[in-house]
């Protein structure tokens, strides 16, 4: 049994007429942090919802953590029965660029909300995870307050803890700082890197050309659809092989 | 007759008021949430028949829509409308309450609608992501913002509604205003229509307030 958390076999997703993925192949190891860039447009954002149910894909094959999420037998991808589905989706987290935090909830509220109506566990129990991951964030001071609140990195990283809160067995991030000041995006930086260092199975789509050097263990590099380039995260970005890689990188 | 008895009388008509403006809210919101869901249906002969629906009773005076409640099913199908009861009350209600309740339901839906299509795509993703299922979606994260979001329109259609009362005066509902006029005509003064106008407007005051605070509640996140 291979270590796989997360594996995507030839994923194809158009929209329309617009091929947006054109036979994608991604494997991420359990405790492997992957970050990856390409310029916009290139289906960075598309892969990451077709990995977490948000979108469809149209043939190709999803496994997480052992679990088969869509299959194609024939010529479409057939997808797992909704319980299955609700399985797959407590496996996963997913940061949005936008944190999509749910405003009427309180920061408390916003995280153990799932764990107390989804995963069925006790409010104690739920305040628990919920006080001991808003202390990992630095936010324990702010169970109480509600988003609107709170600064844009303190909101995206109770999104995170909200992410987190299922204990879940990879956690995919969509430009988790692109929404941010840029003296925002530290705090939030930091804390992806020290779930890095716990080893947390982590798919992270970023610009932040530096931090997925120092903090990903593999950077895929994607334009066009598909994946132009892959490897170790130091090589591939002191030493691209591809001319496209070299291009995209010459920019940062 | 003394103002004691002409206010007496006035009361009475208050509580008929009062009694048409609860039912109506309490059978058009559900219905007008219903309708919205109608309205925004993704199959194109359903959300036609809604918005249908919401623009003839939109479009229509409600004193007619009224009329045609009340005579339509002995004009259409010579049903004896006169011996329905329900409990307390006479067909002559029930159709002040059905044809409110269908009217209000129309504007509420379209109130509704505006609310359930603000919210942002991504307060679904993240609920369906997080494992919620479509109906912990919906009453759990959608609803109660809708509700933030729709609350001042509401309380307009709220205050409009206890104004509308006053239209069942054409099936001689005997509901306040219809009491005022027959008083008015009975005594020869313009007391009980002060007096009438007098109820209304504490009523509203009263709703308005209340609606205020609910509002007050409602306002700790933005
Ligand atoms: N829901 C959609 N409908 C139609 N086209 C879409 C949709 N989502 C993304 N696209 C298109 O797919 C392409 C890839 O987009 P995206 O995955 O967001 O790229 P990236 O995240 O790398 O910037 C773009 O051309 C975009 O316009
Ligand atoms: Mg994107």
């Amino acid at each position: 049994m291979s270590d796989a958390i997360l594996e995507m076999r030839n994923i194809k997703k158009s929209f329309g007429d617009l091929e947006v993925l054109k036979g994608i192949d991604l494997e991420v190891d359990r405790g492997e942090v992957v970050a990856i860039i390409g310029p916009s447009g290139g289906g960075k954002s598309t892969l990451l919802r077709c990995a977490t149910t948000l979108e469809k894909i149209d043939s190709g094959k999803i496994v997480i953590a052992g679990d088969t999420l869509c299959d194609t037998p024939e010529e479409r991808a057939v997808y797992a029965d909704k319980k299955m589905l609700l399985e797959i989706r407590s496996k996963f987290g997913l940061v949005f660029q936008n944190f999509n935090l749910f405003p009427h909830f309180s920061v408390r509220r916003n995280i153990t909300e799932a764990l107390i109506h989804v995963h069925k566990k006790s409010r104690e129990e739920a305040d628990a995870i919920c006080d001991e991951l808003l202390a990992k964030m630095e936010l324990s001071d702010k169970a109480d307050y509600y988003p609107c609140n709170l600064s844009g990195g303190q909101q995206q990283r109770v999104s995170i803890a909200r992410a987190l809160a299922a204990n879940p067995d990879i956690i995919f991030f969509d430009e988790p700082t692109s929404a941010l000041d840029p003296e925002l995006t530290k705090g939030v930086l930091s804390v992806i890197k020290a779930l890095a260092q716990e080893n947390m199975t982590m798919v992270i789509v970023t610009h932040e050309m530096s931090f997925a050097r120092d903090v990903a263990d593999r950077i895929v590099f994607m334009d066009g659809g598909v994946i132009v380039e892959e490897g170790p995260a130091y090589d591939l970005v002191t030493n691209p092989r591809e001319e496209r890689t070299k291009e995209f990188l010459a920019g940062y | 007759m003394d103002i004691g008895a002409i206010l007496l009388q006035l009361l009475e008509g208050f509580l008929v008021t009062l009694g048409i403006f609860a039912f109506t809210l309490v059978f058009s919101i559900p219905l007008g949430l219903l309708v919205a869901k109608g309205r925004m249906a993704k199959n194109i002969i359903v959300s036609s028949i809604f918005r249908f629906y919401i623009s003839i009773l939109r479009g229509t005076p409600l004193m007619l829509q009224l009329l045609l409640v009340y005579f339509g099913p002995f004009y259409l199908f010579q049903i004896k409308t006169g011996d329905i009861h329900l409990g307390p009350f006479d067909y002559r209600f029930i159709a002040t309450i059905i044809g409110f309740s269908l009217n209000y339901a129309a504007y509420f839906a379209e109130i509704f609608r505006g609310g359930i299509q603000s919210m942002s795509k991504g307060q679904y993703e993240a609920a369906q992501v997080l494992g919620f299922t479509k109906s912990q979606t919906y009453f759990r994260i959608i609803l109660p913002q809708v509700i933030k979001t729709v609350l001042p329109s509401v309380s307009n259609e709220v205050i409009t509604l206890v104004k509308d009362t006053s239209l069942a005066q054409v099936l001689s509902v005997s509901e306040m205003f219809t009491e005022a006029k027959t008083l008015a005509s009975a005594n020869v003064s313009v007391i009980p229509y002060i007096a009438a106008g007098v109820f209304y407007y504490i009523m509203n005051g009263v709703i308005e307030m209340i609606m205020t605070r609910i509002e007050k509640s409602m306002s700790y996140y933005s």
